[in-house]
């Protein structure tokens, strides 16, 4: 058999390689002009067209999958046919095979583009990147024989290797279109995303479009209304786009809902023809356009960080880290429970939401020198309940020990804040209470830094602001 | 036959002292000697084997908290296990609107009504409601609209009615629930149901729960402290009495304190003249050992209470003094309470005096306000109860958020019920009355645990029935207990072969869409 093999596999290129080449090198040629015709004939104009290419075009996404199966195959092909001469005769014909199918789906991609109207820069990405990747298809094809013949030509290696990569890139513009282009990155760990591509910074990270309206966009109708598409002039890929509406007008009309079109139009049954999001992708949940609506009744403001009525569940602050078991020191803390001094209070039955610093009782008695006694507690306690104690700046040497520290309570104490720079390192910590105390606004610039310090209380101290009425509850 | 030794009928005169047991149990022995005794001590004895079996091994691992008279340590985190989760609140601060506010004139905005003026109630959406016996006999039920426009207040844009203008300026910060309803339709059962889970009373409430369950914060202030505010003879003052801040089967020292509102807050506070506080601690010291020598004769733990009670008074000797001492406060605090909060026994002094609770430990402070009635003359009645009101919640939550308070703190409004949209009585363009309406209310929440600048739940066109999200007065304690990290369930006492527990045996739900 294998002796068979080897003969029938290389007498037939030999034959072709003196009597065909011209002729397949024409073929070739044909071909890739049709390719670069195609286009100019088929223009994506953003308009719809004949139902019939449409229906033509939507077997697209079926005939799409047979040439990229065989370009996988065929490298794979090509580099065991080193080892087994008859699975380098089969690539030849998988070749052939992916560049047949390869040139049907560009023809019925661009049937789909075209009777269906789509634009946007990911269908030009996606049409240039199968064309470019049919014209490699070719020239292997054209170029294969000639490197069995002399096999040492490294030529035909890269060519292998830049269409396979060519075909990942077109593949992936491929599937942003029809899953958006988040489908890879939604669930990828925050780490790795940030790393590959850091997120657009909004200039309203906590309002209720930011966290509600935009993600619904995004993930439902982005697709279509974005950079990737602009189905009916409708951009949907951020807060201007949306007000500034398209083809049809505005989109959002502000205290509005049942004058906004895309509500009305998320609303109708789905069976309308005007019905979105459309192609049968999945619609909107109750809960987002009850959300839409809130919104857009509230007035559709950018900034607005609630709407009335409106409750979600991502809205909740995640959980702190827990800290370390302090059961070891049980002892110690009970003994403290049932003396006079201060105490050490469980934050709740499970030790790894850590220990309380609680000096209620003693109050002005308390001082630098006592605090520093709970030093070896430090790892386990989460808040510091300091409020109207001795202590003075000096302790803030011992605070920076009290590494999960959450919750600093220092209200009308000695603290002038001198030394609050120091308390930067705190990186747990989201609640600081300076009130009535001697703190300046110079002695809380260096907390601007702190990314999680998001409650800082300065009533009653010269760095509060003037507005006399307005609660100070300053979020960085 | 050999008859029982106890038996004091033996004929031949077998005594237990002729038993050949240790002396020191025929000296106890001696102390027990009556049947009450026995059977009251064997009662215990197998309460406490309960109790053991109860607390089973969470018992055991806080065992190292518990002991003697130190509140503090008996109960709390420790023995209970308690907080089960880390709470959003430390503490909480009950406004109670006693006789049930109109949801309909201030809160749950129906402007379709002012058209509907006079105009009858369909049949349909009282369906079979049984009312009370002050309307069940109108000819008629005329839809009466609120009588004051409301108006998109706050950031959020809030609807809210120009009786409340202080109120309206934070609305931002409260956590509106429109959908609340309850069982009863009569003050009485109604104010326990929501207080204690029950209508009947001899349950514990909220405040006595809390203190049983999260222990004091403050060794020199009661744990659960009850403002009330001075009543207004104007208005229509439906009564309120202890059995609301009653510990029920809980120990009582759990119950509430209240402070007075006229006079001293907590009488007799004042050592008498040529008692100084050495003679009154020896004083106490010897009451206290004459109440050990009894507990060790009798074993009723309601005798350490007391014990533990004259304790908490004499240290509340120098501490509700300083409490009370308002001459520290900055004028800040007189300009946003307002000038009627130098006046003992208003709202907004008792709205201050919980501030300066919070601030000083104490775990749950109710104030009661009476006189919300309005069953007729509400045109009348209700600006005046909304003046001596508005002004003191604004303070209360803004001067908590000022301080850096509010972040741990769960502030609460609510009355017992709402009051219906028809009008009770005759109904003119310039007044009208409002019945009990049990089927829905409104009541708000600030603070730590609650998601500010929310409204939930709604009510039919006609404020009557909830149409979305419906929270019983069940489910808003067991949403209360959570923020201060207890779960309703497992927060039980053994009581009458029963795990008793605020939320009653039935089913309650914390209400998650409210939550922060």
């Amino acid at each position: 058999m294998r002796v068979r093999a080897k003969i029938a596999g290389a007498a037939p290129s030999v034959l072709r390689r003196t009597r065909m080449i011209p002729q397949r090198w024409l073929v070739a040629a044909g071909a890739g002009t049709f390719i670069l015709l195609l286009p100019l004939f088929f223009p994506l104009d953003g308009r719809p067209h004949a139902d019939w290419l449409q229906f033509l075009g939507r077997f697209h996404p079926l005939l799409v999958h047979l040439p990229i199966g065989l370009i996988v195959l065929w490298p794979l092909l090509e580099i065991m046919g080193m080892k087994r001469p008859a699975l380098r005769e089969a690539a030849g014909f998988v070749l052939q095979l992916a560049v047949a199918t390869c040139l049907a789906a560009i023809v019925f991609g661009l049937l789909l583009a075209y009777g269906s109207g789509e634009i946007g820069t990911t269908v030009t990405r996606h049409m240039r990147g199968a064309i470019a990747l049919a014209f490699e298809l070719l020239v292997a094809l054209s170029i294969r024989d000639s490197w069995l013949a002399d096999q040492r030509s490294r030529w035909y290696f890269i060519l292998l290797t830049a269409t396979v990569a060519t075909l990942a890139w077109t593949a992936h513009q491929g599937g942003s279109l029809t899953r958006g282009s988040d489908y890879l990155t939604r669930y990828m760990p925050p780490a790795l995303r940030n790393l590959l591509a850091p997120s657009a910074v909004s200039s309203h990270p906590d309002s209720f479009f930011t966290r509600h309206i935009f993600p619904v966009l995004d993930t439902k109708c982005v697709a279509c209304h974005g950079t990737n598409k602009e189905q009916g002039g409708l951009r949907l890929d951020s807060y201007e786009s949306l007000m500034a509406g398209g083809k049809d007008g505005i989109v959002i009309a502000p205290r509005n809902p049942d004058a906004s079109l895309l509500l009305k139009k998320v609303t109708l049954p789905p069976s309308d023809p005007h019905f979105m999001p459309a192609e049968g992708r999945t619609p909107l949940t109750a809960d987002e356009i009850a959300g839409i609506r809130a919104w857009v009744k509230a007035g559709a403001s950018p900034e607005v960080i609630s709407v009335a009525g409106m409750i979600f569940a991502g809205d909740r602050e995640e959980a702190p880290p827990p800290v370390g078991d302090y059961s070891a020191l049980m002892n110690e803390i009970r003994q403290m429970q049932q003396s006079q001094g201060a105490k050490l209070v469980p934050v709740s039955a499970n030790p790894s939401d850590g220990l309380i610093l609680r000096t209620t009782d003693v109050g002005a008695s308390f001082d630098d020198r006592q605090l520093q006694k709970f030093q070896r507690f430090a790892p386990f306690i989460v808040e510091a309940e300091l409020g109207r104690t001795s202590v003075t700046d000096a302790s803030v040497e011992t605070l920076i020990q009290f590494k999960n520290l959450r919750a600093l309570h220092l209200e009308g104490t000695a603290v002038t804040g001198r030394t609050l720079g120091k308390l930067s390192s705190l990186s747990q910590l989201n609640y600081l209470n300076l009130s009535a105390t001697k703190v300046t606004s110079d002695g809380l610039a260096p907390l601007k830094s702190m990314p999680n310090l998001r409650h800082l209380y300065v009533f009653e101290t010269p760095a509060e602001p003037n507005s006399a009425d307005s609660p100070l509850r300053s979020s960085q | 036959m050999k008859q029982h030794p106890r038996c004091s009928d033996c004929e031949d005169r077998v005594t237990p002292m002729d038993l050949p047991v240790p002396s020191g149990l025929k000296k106890e022995w001696l102390v027990s000697e009556s049947r009450r005794q026995f059977l009251g001590r064997s009662g215990k004895v197998l309460g406490w084997a309960a109790l053991g079996t109860l607390l089973g091994e969470a018992g055991f691992h806080y065992r190292a908290f518990a002991s003697g008279a130190n509140p503090q340590a008996r109960s709390g985190v420790n023995r209970l296990g308690l907080p089960h989760f880390a709470p959003k609140s430390k503490r909480a601060i009950y406004l109670f609107m006693s006789g049930a506010p109109p949801q309909v004139d201030l809160f749950d905005y129906k402007p379709n009504l002012t058209a509907q003026f006079d105009v009858d109630m369909p049949a349909s959406v009282r369906g079979n409601q049984q009312l009370t016996g002050m309307t069940s006999g109108q000819a008629r039920f005329p839809i009466a609209p609120a009588h004051w426009p409301f108006s998109r207040q706050g950031q959020t844009g809030t609807w809210i009615s120009d009786l409340l203008p202080y109120t309206a300026r934070m609305v931002d910060d409260l956590t509106f629930i429109k959908s609340t309803n309850t069982d009863a339709i009569n003050h009485e059962p109604a104010i326990m149901l929501i207080n204690t889970g029950n209508m009947n009373a001899g349950k514990p409430c909220l405040g006595a729960w809390l203190a049983y369950g999260l222990g004091s914060m403050n060794d020199n202030l009661p744990t659960f402290v009850v403002l009330q505010t001075k009543t207004n003879p104007k208005e229509n003052n439906q009564p309120v009495s202890s059995r609301l801040w009653s510990s029920g089967f809980l120990s009582s020292e759990f119950s509430g304190v209240g402070l007075r509102s006229v006079g001293d807050p907590v009488l007799y506070l004042r050592d008498p003249e040529g008692v100084d506080r050495n003679v009154r601690r020896k004083m106490l010291d010897a009451v206290e050992e004459i109440n050990r020598q009894t507990l060790a004769e009798v074993g009723d733990p309601e005798t350490n209470s007391r014990i533990a009670q004259y304790e908490m008074a004499f240290r509340m000797q120098s501490s509700v003094p300083e409490l009370i001492d308002l001459t520290k406060e900055p004028q800040s605090t007189w300009d946003l309470y307002g000038p009627e909060a130098k006046e003992p026994g208003t709202f907004a002094y008792n709205c201050l005096l919980a501030r300066r609770m919070a601030e000083r430990g104490v775990r749950f402070t109710q104030v009661y306000k009476r006189g919300w009635d309005v069953h007729d003359n509400v045109v009348g009645t209700l600006p005046v109860l909304c003046q001596e009101t508005d002004r003191g919640c604004y303070a209360l939550v803004t001067d908590l958020k000022r301080r850096g308070l509010l972040d741990d703190t769960l502030v609460i409004w609510a009355g017992e019920f709402g009051r219906t949209v028809y009008s009770q009585g005759g109904l003119s363009q310039d007044n009208y009355g409002r019945d009990h309406h049990p089927r829905c209310f409104t009541v708000w929440m600030a603070g730590g645990g609650v998601r500010p600048g929310i409204s939930y739940g709604e009510t039919d066109d006609y404020s009557y029935n909830v149409v979305k999200d419906p929270v019983h007065v069940r489910d808003f304690n067991a949403t209360i207990l959570h923020c201060l990290g207890i779960d309703h369930n497992q927060f039980t006492y053994k009581f009458q072969g029963l795990n008793q527990k605020l939320t009653s045996p039935v089913p309650a739900f914390v209400v998650e869409g409210i939550l922060a």
